[in-house]
């Protein structure tokens, strides 16, 4: 399955309490993700959290804003990416 | 053997069970291995549940063509009602199915139906179970359904079953693990094989398992073969005999035909069932699970097990009713020439009265590979059959080799009537593949061999095949000037199919040329089709308004079309249809600016197995469009795909879509040498075709990369208007055919005020690329008041506490009260005290010392933002 990056904006920033209520919000997105084969692999965010890199497995952009709409969370631009391993030779 | 680990699957049984006692049907899907323990399973479970609930039982014939409705005849035996004589009497699919449907209702108890091995079922049994799964909620029934997950290949006729058979509480998967060692062990008890090892070798399969602890040796064989066989191996020798006779019979075997092709049938069934090979149920016997079934079949000797066949033929032939499939496959097993050639025929139109084609098309195959000697003329129509049944599964490389083959028969035969007809048949299924220039060639030639007879019916045909030609080519005159032959001769020989076929042609043709009024054939010819019961082309109708209507820009009347036509298409079961009227769906979407339904039905055309390569041509393009005016990833390779298939049919109708999006996704990166490549590619032709729409956009898009081109006067008026400079009325004319990204592109090229409306516009639609190529034109041109981007919409915050309310937050949790908030905020208090319960029931705590220990946390912690918290 290709992998992608997802960039996304959070004008107010983005939180996410590490508590229950942070794990319940992020397993909801878990959950509506799955229905479409797409998986939340994780996330970098921004010092100020306004923007945040998130690593997606999915079978194609369009299954991965199909999510995004029906979670409610913005998308910038989605990038299909390869893993480069410097120490691969190593 | 007992049933060990499976009390959690029993159990979930049990539970859709008891959702079917409360008024809600359910299916159940029963996966994996041979030999893994499904059917094992499904009795005991009925065993459990038999009291509570009818059972109903059928299996899937491991027959190489098994017969049609196999599993529903099975069932059809143990049910009073009129369910077996309708099954007898070859009434149609809807009154057999619309029968099972009254089966299941007029019972008070809940209904279990089993349906075994669903990864041997003909067609027709699969398109039941589509049936009866769709309406499961409101049935009193549990379907159960088991069938070996591993023997799936990519393309097998399951996989788009049970892709369809999803979604929703009412259906449920079940796949079986094999037996952990712990099982194993409990197995083995006491006897001398060592349990960590058997587990290995056999992998846990239960099957295997129990067959190494029956044939009782030290070591363990290799494969559950050796297994079966070394079981076997402990038989008397006139065992050994019935137990090859049986299986040759089958997965049922009567005991009566047993005793018919020679066996001692009292003692030696009583030695196989006695070493558990055999068992019986019902009336009959069986063995013991399949896999023992075709260890036995493979170590027959070649000429043993033709003389069994030919002894079960006999047999089966003398009784007063047999099924067809079942003589025309011991037929073939035993090499008789002359009953495959009587049966494999009449079991095929058998399969194809109940749609199942895919059984009629094998039957068809089997009756050709013995029939090469028989005259040309019995030859020929086999071959048509059988090209017939494999067009309809769109196995159009089979359809052309047959036809191609009845063309020489008839020719051999004398037939020139015949022959042409079947060579301009031929054009159909050739240009369907995209292979244009070939059946150009065979519907010259029909013609020319035809026209050299008197006027003829097949002539008027053959015509009809030419029109249809000229009009995929956007030919208007040609395809006029024959369709106009076509109908005359039509009307003569009082040929309806080709009379409505014509009509299609002369309103598709008009229409496309940009003329509306082409709707008016396009609807006589498919009610004149409807009438006669041409289901196909009552299709072809549907779709050719549909896209036509699309090509023009005119999807107001293209929709209604559309979804008329896909609901009719996927009633009658006519997959191209349905595929390729989704694939146009897919592309109005797209223009209409509606882009996540866009990607919806483009993607459910591309991930369809077996759709043609026009349907796929199309899905593409929306795809790769769709693509590259969201900036995702993944347009290039849509359309270099589509390309490759749009250049095999040669054709203005697929290439001019696909260089279009391609140019326009060259102009997006920015690249003028790419987008005058793509743009020209096909212009010629457009412009020798007199296409105003594609000749237009080609135009734009050479205009776009700087080039001098002249626009013809006919050129589409959107396009034109605005490389004329009139972007306003421009504008006003995409906006009227409900384009909003065209209409943005005019206003672009508009003054300022226009210019931000156009950005305005393509951020809403989330046409990334194109709004950052003119936010970057705006700034350097120092235009004032640019809007600042996409207005988040979405929440920004995964509790969806709005911005106003986070600001209150954070003052609430800075200690501040309801009144100093207002004043800082120029609000009431009482204002303040409603966002503040809102805060309270979003973060759901109770106070809001809580809220303010909630912000407080994530003001502290740098760590989270998307990324789950860690445990």
């Amino acid at each position: 399955m290709p992998r992608y990056i997802v960039e996304r904006t959070f004008p107010n920033g983005l939180a996410i309490p590490p508590n229950a209520q942070g794990a319940q919000a992020c397993m909801t997105v878990v959950g509506v993700n799955a229905q479409a084969g797409v998986t939340w692999v994780h996330s970098y965010v921004s010092d100020d959290k306004k923007k945040t890199f998130c690593v997606y497995d999915a079978p194609s952009p369009e299954a991965i804003r199909k999510v995004a709409d029906l979670n409610k969370l913005p998308v910038d631009k989605i990038t299909e990416v390869r893993v480069l391993d410097p120490y691969f030779s190593m | 053997m007992d049933l060990l680990e499976r009390e959690p699957v029993l159990a979930a049984l049990g539970t859709a069970l008891g959702e079917v006692a409360g008024g809600h049907g359910r299916v159940v899907l029963i996966s994996g291995e041979a030999g893994i323990g499904k059917t094992t399973l499904v009795e005991r479970f009925a065993e459990l549940h038999g009291h509570a609930a009818r059972v109903l039982w059928g299996a899937c014939d491991a027959l190489f063509t098994p017969r049609p409705l196999g599993p529903l005849r099975d069932i059809a035996e143990t049910l009073p009602g009129p369910l077996r004589t309708l099954l007898d009497t070859e009434v149609s699919r809807p009154a057999i199915f619309s029968a099972v449907l009254d089966a299941l209702r007029h019972e008070a108890r809940p209904t279990v139906v089993v349906v075994e091995d669903l990864h041997w079922a003909d067609e027709a049994t699969l398109d039941l179970v589509k049936f009866l799964a769709r309406r499961i909620e409101q049935l009193p029934a549990l379907l159960v359904l088991t069938y070996r997950d591993d023997e799936l290949g990519a393309r097998h006729p399951l996989r788009r079953v049970l892709g369809d058979l999803t979604g929703g509480r009412a259906i449920r998967r079940v796949p079986l693990s094999p037996l952990s060692a712990e099982a194993v062990r409990t197995l083995v008890a006491d006897r001398g094989v060592d349990p960590v090892a058997l587990h290995q070798q056999t992998g846990g399969n239960p099957f295997f398992v129990s067959e190494v602890l029956a044939a009782g040796g030290r070591g363990i064989p290799s494969t559950v073969r050796d297994a079966v066989l070394a079981r076997a191996g402990r038989l008397p020798a006139s065992g050994r005999t019935l137990l090859e006779a049986a299986a040759v019979i089958g997965a049922r075997i009567e005991p009566k035909l047993l005793a018919e092709v020679g066996q001692d049938v009292d003692q030696a069934t009583e030695a196989c069932i006695g070493i558990g090979m055999l068992q019986a149920q019902g009336d009959g016997l069986t063995f013991r699970h399949e896999l023992a079934r075709q260890a036995i079949l493979e170590t027959i000797a070649p000429p043993r097990l033709r003389a069994l066949h030919r002894q079960v033929l006999v047999a089966l032939l003398a009784w007063p009713t047999s099924d067809l499939a079942r003589i025309a496959h011991h037929a073939e097993g035993a090499e008789e020439t002359e009953a495959v050639r009587e049966f494999a025929p009449q079991a095929a139109r058998h399969a194809a009265g109940v749609g199942a084609h895919r059984e009629a098309a094998a039957q068809y195959a089997r009756a050709l590979r013995f029939t090469h000697a028989v005259p040309p003329v019995e030859r020929a129509r086999l071959l048509e059959a059988y090209a017939e049944e494999s067009s309809i599964l769109d196995q159009l490389g089979e359809a052309i080799t047959a036809l191609q083959e009845a063309v020489t028969r008839w020719r051999v035969a004398g037939n020139a009537l015949k022959e042409g007809e079947t060579l301009a048949a031929v054009a159909w299924p050739l240009v369907r593949s995209g292979r244009n220039a070939e059946a150009e060639g065979a519907s010259r030639q029909a013609i020319a061999l035809l026209q050299a007879q008197p006027p003829s019916r097949e002539l008027g045909r053959a015509y009809r095949i030419q029109a249809h030609l000229r009009m995929l080519d956007r030919d208007r005159a040609q395809a006029l000037r024959w369709a106009g032959k076509a109908i005359t001769l039509a009307e003569r020989f009082d040929d309806a199919e080709t009379l409505a076929a014509a009509h299609i042609v002369v309103g598709s043709a008009t229409l496309v040329a940009g003329d509306v009024r082409g709707r008016t054939a396009l609807e006589r010819g498919r009610e004149i089709a409807r009438s006669a019961g041409f289901d196909s082309l009552v299709g072809l109708a549907y779709l050719n308004l549909g896209s036509a209507c699309g090509e023009i820009y005119r999807f107001d009347l293209a929709e209604p079309y559309l979804r008329d036509g896909i609901a009719y298409a996927i009633e009658m079961n006519l997959e191209h249809a349905h595929h390729y009227m989704r694939a146009w769906q897919a592309l109005i979407r797209m223009y209409q600016g509606r882009w996540s339904e866009a990607g919806e039905a483009a993607r459910a055309v591309t991930e369809a197995h077996d759709v043609s390569a026009v349907g796929r041509i199309m899905a593409l393009v929306a795809l790769g469009r769709l693509r590259t005016r969201r900036g995702d990833p993944g347009a290039a390779a849509a359309l270099d795909e589509a390309l490759e298939l749009a250049a095999q049919t040669g054709t203005l109708q697929r290439l001019a879509p696909v260089r279009t999006a391609r140019a326009e996704a060259a102009w997006l990166d920015g690249d003028r040498e790419r987008t005058l490549v793509e743009a020209r590619a096909v212009y010629d032709l457009a412009l020798r075709h007199r296409h105003a729409w594609h000749t237009a956009e080609l135009t734009f898009w050479r205009r776009c990369a700087g080039e001098r081109v002249a626009l013809p006067a006919w050129a589409a008026a959107p396009f034109a208007l605005q490389l004329r400079g009139d972007w306003r009325r421009a504008a006003a004319a995409w906006g009227k055919l409900g384009c909003p990204l065209e209409h943005a592109r005019a206003l672009e090229d508009g003054d300022a005020a226009a210019q931000v409306q156009a950005l305005e516009v393509l951020d809403r639609l989330g046409a990334r690329p194109a709004a950052d190529a003119l936010r970057k034109r705006l700034r350097a041109e120092g235009v004032r008041r640019i809007p600042r981007g996409p207005r988040p919409t979405t929440r920004a915050h995964p509790f969806g506490l709005t911005s106003r309310e986070m600001e209150i937050l954070q003052a609430v949790a800075a200690g501040l009260s309801n009144a100093r908030i207002g004043d800082r905020l120029h609000i009431s208090a009482k204002t303040v005290d409603h966002h503040v319960s809102a805060i309270l029931t979003k973060l759901d705590v109770p106070t809001r010392q809580e809220a303010a220990r909630v912000s407080r946390q994530w003001q502290t912690d740098g760590q989270h933002g998307e990324a789950p918290p860690t445990k």
